[in-house]
């Protein structure tokens, strides 16, 4: 019987090996082999123009921590790109934060319309999607620069009678992050709150809860798997962020995608770019991985 | 017994519901109902779906503000409370649950909420546990739990903080037939042991006539008729709370002569039968008269006294039998007969039979 039983089990993977084939395929030929080919380009020296020689060197790796000295070949520590890597990291932390402060209440306007006018706040959220993020991105330029619509305003109502410098500033860049961002942590909050059933804010208020512990005892735990997966999905593109901290932060204030462009760019360091995508995967997968445990422990405990 | 009754000051409260409004738009989902409800008591809110009882419910705990009218608990004017400021809990009709919380911290929630202490709160969660008979489920998820323990902890839940009116919406609907009996005897028992008066819901006619100590019968937002079960059962003031509280015969006729809480009435199938009259019912002019079928006796066809039927459905209940029968004018009757040993004898569908209404038994109703 019980051997039976597993013999019908062992079926059954088998036949559902099979169907995951083409995705696993897939999955291969889109993510792995590429992830290899910039681990083994990680892993050799620099072509002169662009490009890899076939050779093993630890060079990349070493420079992302040293200052090889020119002459004497000796080795100084050099934290200009651990910096990078920390002011990214901070960044996408305050971005994700943002994002949770102003995506929570939006999500939650939306999920209390009535059923039919839902649909309509969704499509309203969505709108800025419809353009390039090149666009959307130099559209907040020509709001904040200097001669932009919210200094023109200022300076008309007679507020101020220097333009604020806004532009090229990490409030620029927080600015573009977030308004990039903000609709993928909004709908999968939105998500589950739509699921919730207000009924349970109610039995709150029935037994002595305010507003607010309504909203931190009731309200926001169970939501809490659309602010985790709002937060994974604002978390990671902003890390990794290329064009918002280029345009908006003039160049001055770089993250480590517009680092990694450079090195494929025109710093033709193909292997350093590698080497700064490796690392930047790991930190990722290791935000996500605490970010996991942290909310499948409040799960059970 | 229990030691919430001891530990308790205030019992359960006494509630004035005082010529209550609620309009939905357009629409009057309650109206102009007035209600005095004593301290500990257990009191149901009948009627069809719809009737407005979950809306009067509502208003009660403080979810929907009265249009018009107030209400009041031990003398005091409530309406105006937030639902968190008044000392009335709920018992939802889907319980309601926090599903990210353990049993334990369900039932200890409104305890939380009103700031008392680690201490006493473990110390109410365990006696609430004890007092719906599910002691070892503390530290268990409410997913977990069937239909019938999450209904326990659902009340267990609202009695935690010592409520000076539980409300209960429909509480028992979702359960099944043997499981709400037993709860059925449950609540009675709890009710009896918190001393706390209980406002329940339910469109179950006989839920209401085995728990109440009176019953409220609503219909299109107003009250048609308050009072124990035996009184409605027994005396129902109109057409439609006899129909809707258990099985029911009508017979037009017309009232001759009444003295005495009685009166003569010729019955249209042609027989006279003494009623027992309500006193609001005029003294003579055409009437209703509303029989039970238990009330009626099946006799020889052409006996004195009986009106000659044809037997339509025999329908067998185990504990009894309902005879469908015609009478001659087309009229339809119900006769329950107790299950007895050679019941089943001499009856076949078509056969004729006399049916006889006892003296005293009917009841005529005011129009
Ligand atoms: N928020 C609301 N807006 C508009 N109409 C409402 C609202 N709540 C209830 N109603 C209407 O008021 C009437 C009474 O509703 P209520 O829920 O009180 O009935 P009920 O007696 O509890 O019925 P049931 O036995 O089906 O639960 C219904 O016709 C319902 O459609
Ligand atoms: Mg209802």
């Amino acid at each position: 019987m019980s051997e039976l039983a597993t013999l019908q089990d062992k079926e059954d993977t088998r036949r559902h090996r099979l169907l995951a084939l083409p995705a696993i395929l897939i999955m291969i030929a889109l993510g792995l082999i590429p992830l290899m080919i910039v681990v083994v380009y990680s892993l050799m020296a620099p072509g002169e123009y662009g490009g890899v020689v076939p050779k093993f060197s630890l060079e990349a790796y070493v420079s992302l921590i040293f200052q090889r000295d020119m002459f004497d070949d000796t080795l100084t520590f050099s934290p200009a790109y651990l910096e990078i890597y920390l002011r990214t990291a901070i960044f996408g932390v305050v971005t994700t934060v943002l994002c949770v402060l102003v995506g929570f209440p939006t999500a939650y306007f939306m999920a209390t319309r009535p059923a039919d006018k839902r649909n309509i706040w969704v499509l309203l959220l969505t709108i800025p999607f419809w353009s390039n993020l090149l666009v959307r991105t130099i559209a907040v330029m020509f709001i904040i620069r200097d001669e932009g619509l919210i200094n023109t305003i200022l300076l008309d109502l007679g507020v101020i009678d220097h333009p604020i410098t806004l532009l090229y500033t990490n409030f620029a860049i927080l600015l573009g992050l977030v308004y990039s961002f903000l609709p993928f942590m909004v709908l999968p909050i939105y998500a589950s709150l739509e699921k919730f059933d207000f009924r349970l804010a109610e039995a709150g208020f029935d037994l002595y809860a305010n507003r607010f512990q309504v909203l931190t005892q009731i309200i926001i735990p169970l939501a809490k798997p659309g602010i985790v997966t709002g937060s994974i999905l604002v978390f990671v593109p902003a890390f990794g962020a290329y064009v918002t901290p280029l345009l908006l932060g003039g160049g001055s204030h770089l993250m480590i995608g517009d680092l990694i462009a450079l090195q494929f760019g025109s710093s033709r360091n193909w292997p350093l770019g590698s080497a700064f995508s490796i690392v930047l995967m790991v930190i990722v997968m290791l935000a996500l991985l605490f970010q996991l445990r942290r909310s499948g422990q409040v799960k059970h405990g | 017994m229990s030691n919430i009754a001891s530990s308790q000051t205030a019992k359960g409260g006494s509630v004035s519901i005082l010529s209550v409004l609620k309009d939905f738009g357009n629409f009057r989902a309650v109206n102009d109902v007035s209600i005095e409800i004593r301290p500990n008591e257990f009191f149901t809110l009948l009627g069809p779906s719809g009737c407005g009882k979950t809306t009067l419910l509502r208003m009660l705990a403080g979810f929907e503000a009265p249009t018009d009218g107030k209400i009041l608990l031990d003398g005091s004017d409530i309406s105006m409370l937030p639902p968190n400021r008044r000392p009335i809990n709920t018992v939802f009709q889907n319980y309601a649950l926090f599903p990210h919380m353990t049993v334990a911290e369900n039932i200890g929630f409104g305890l939380k909420m009103l700031g008392k202490s680690a201490a006493e709160i473990s110390a109410t969660v365990k006696e609430m546990l004890r007092l719906v008979r599910l002691e070892d489920a503390g530290n268990r998820s409410v997913t977990q739990l069937s239909g019938g323990q999450q209904q326990r902890i659902a009340l267990a839940r609202a009695l935690a903080p010592k409520p000076k009116l539980l409300l209960l919406d429909e509480p028992l609907s979702a359960l099944d037939l043997k499981l709400r009996k037993s709860m059925q005897i449950e609540l009675k028992r709890l009710q009896q042991e918190t001393e706390i008066t209980f406002i329940f819901v339910t469109h179950d006619q006989e839920e209401a006539l085995t728990m109440s100590d009176r019953i409220a019968v609503m219909n299109g937002g107003k009250v048609l008729q308050i009072g124990s079960a035996h009184d409605i059962y027994e005396h129902p003031a109109d057409r439609f709370v006899a129909g809707f509280i258990g099985e029911t015969n009508f017979l037009e006729g017309e009232l001759t002569a009444s003295a005495g809480g009685a009166g003569t009435v010729n019955l249209r199938c042609g027989v006279t039968v003494e009623a027992l009259t309500a006193k609001s019912v005029a003294s003579s002019g055409s009437v209703t008269i509303v029989v039970r079928p238990e009330q009626l006796e099946m006799v020889d066809p052409g006996s004195p006294q009986s009106v000659d039927a044809t037997v339509e459905q025999i329908v067998y209940f185990g504990t009894d039998r309902h005879v469908h029968a015609r009478l001659g004018d087309g009229t339809a009757l119900t006769i329950r007969q107790q299950n007895r040993p050679g019941m089943r004898e001499g009856l076949a569908e078509g056969q004729k039979i006399g049916v006889a209404i006892p003296p005293r038994v009917a009841q005529i109703l005011k129009d």
